[in-house]
């Protein structure tokens, strides 16, 4: 074969993309970032019977359960009023933050079918899972609004913030689904660890009773500041801000949002760093 | 002068790094190198050839010569240790293992596929069922992925595949598991893809299929070319080497 050829206009199939064109690149595909995650959440609960009912069954028997233990059992609502709705608010919020970043660390595993028989950006899957979490955090939304004014609380113009803080919120949960995928890749075990972090966490970041008023006179000292610090808490404290109008602190406001861009900045990047290796073997 | 050349392969090396055991892997890190359940396999070896706009290659060696970890390296979706892959465009890649979504219908299958190669949802309404219709499957596109027979995931996949026109084709076994009708049909848009210019490289263990399809054959054993020619040749070489 003649080898003395022009290969000028030849380009590397590893080269890899700018910051920009991999953006670009994602771009295009926003069809299928969008497509694949309603497929899960149609084939999520094809084999039971009550189906698609189960988006909203399974959140709302866990409100169901916190509201009995923390409400009827322990009493822990400490006067809070609305304890029914400020429950539901937390729970809510709580799960799209704990689906989104277990959901991002399989997200790779799961699609190994897909990324050994086509070449796109990887990033795309874990960005897909959350994307399916914030569409079903939607419903619970509606579901939330219904129930806000059925209780007689009414719908604050507060709300109108509300697409604000579930772009922030968003932005914190894909940061951390990115981490989380790039990290189960390596190590497997991470799947088994994550929900039990996810598991503390619900207990710290004032889900099913308010912590605040716990850290006020229960706790002190660095213990207080390092639970204060939990992004969660203070995400929730938003949304509870938009429905209830309960009290929310500017500057710490800030910080989460702060924290949040950061690591969606880093998830980011350190997903990417290593998106060469995903699907390998 | 020849057509200008569409994929360059020079000095490629592949290899893989095996993890036999994943906690025996986990300890591996934390203990440094203690231990064993970590291999290294070179499938690749140091692989040189060109390629031809509208030529067509076939791909032949024994099993585990290097044939499959070549055309993912080809297709971007395996990284070379060393060495390097240049393409005039980006090479697409049909491989018969591969399952897209496993629980969705197989509509739902092609949709997504085309997708994921970069078609607009608009552009995937308005050709799927054309590309339905090519995968012959009829009926059986109601049925979820996992319920098919390797063959008809195969039509499905080359189907998909083949629905963007790719100037650089890559198949991997996929003819072989298709049925005798869809054969020819796979074949008359192979044939229309390398009359567009397109080229093509094909692993296949049936030479009956690269002697249809292919111009020129490299026989590839143990991540290392052995040989490169006239399809008649090179078979008629390999067969002697495997009997």
């Amino acid at each position: 074969m003649d080898t003395a050829e022009d290969t000028s206009n030849l380009i590397s199939v590893n080269a890899s993309l700018s910051t920009r064109d991999y953006l670009i690149e994602m771009w295009n595909r926003r069809d299928f970032a969008i497509s694949v995650p309603l497929e899960q959440l149609r084939s999520a609960h094809k084999t039971t019977l009550l189906g698609n009912l189960w988006h909203l069954g399974n959140p709302l028997l866990t409100i169901a359960v916190f509201y009995f233990v923390f409400g009827t059992l322990l009493k822990s609502d400490r006067g809070i009023d609305n304890y029914l709705l400020w429950l539901t608010i937390g729970v809510f919020t709580f799960r799209l933050s704990s689906s989104a970043v277990l959901g991002g660390a399989t997200s790779i595993s799961a699609n190994k079918g897909l990324i050994r028989a086509i070449k796109f950006p990887r990033a795309l899957l874990p960005i897909s899972v959350v994307t399916s979490h914030v569409m079903t955090f939607g419903i619970e939304l509606s579901l939330l609004a219904a129930f806000t004014l059925t209780s007689g609380v009414g719908l604050s113009r507060r709300l109108l913030l509300l697409p604000a803080i579930i772009v922030l919120h968003t932005a914190f949960n894909l940061g951390g689904a990115l981490i989380a995928a790039r990290l189960n890749e390596a190590f497997r075990d991470i799947q088994q660890i994550i929900p039990f972090v996810f598991r503390l966490l619900q207990y710290v970041s004032g889900v099913m009773f308010p912590i605040q008023s716990f850290l006020g006179d229960g706790i002190h000292g660095p213990a207080a500041r390092v639970l204060s610090l939990n992004p969660i808490l203070r995400i929730i404290d938003l949304y509870r801000w938009a429905f209830l109008g309960t009290a929310v602190d500017v500057g710490e406001t800030l910080r989460v949002a702060g924290i949040s861009l950061a690591l969606l900045w880093f998830g980011f990047r350190y997903f990417r760093a290593a998106e060469w290796r995903y699907g390998r073997a | 002068m020849s057509n200008p050349i569409s994929l360059l392969v020079r000095d490629l090396h592949v290899d893989y790094e095996i993890f036999e055991d994943r906690r025996a892997a986990l300890r591996d890190r934390i203990v440094r190198h203690q231990g064993t359940g970590r291999s290294v396999v070179h499938a690749i070896r140091g692989l040189s050839f060109d390629v031809a706009e509208g030529q067509a290659i076939g791909i032949i060696g024994s099993n585990g010569s290097g044939k499959s970890t070549l055309l993912a390296a080809v297709a971007g979706l395996l990284p070379p240790t060393s060495g390097e892959i240049l393409v005039s465009e980006e090479p697409k890649l049909l491989g018969v293992g591969a399952m897209l979504l496993p629980a969705a219908t197989g509509w739902r299958n092609i949709s997504i596929g085309c997708l994921a190669l970069g078609m607009t949802a608009d552009e995937v309404d308005a050709r799927i069922h054309e590309i339905a219709h090519f995968t012959g499957l009829g009926e059986a596109l109601d049925r979820p992925l996992r319920t098919y027979s390797s063959g008809m995931k195969a039509r499905l996949h080359f189907a998909v595949s083949t629905s963007v026109r790719p100037r650089i084709l890559l198949i991997d076994e996929a003819l072989a598991v298709g049925d005798q009708k869809f054969h020819k049909k796979a074949s008359a848009r192979i044939e229309e893809l390398l009359a567009g210019a397109g080229t093509l490289l094909l692993v296949s263990h049936s030479m009956r299929s690269i002697e249809q399809n292919c111009e020129r054959v490299l026989w590839i054993e143990q991540g290392r070319l052995r040989s490169d020619g006239k399809p008649a040749a090179v078979i008629e070489e390999y067969e002697r080497f495997a009997s």
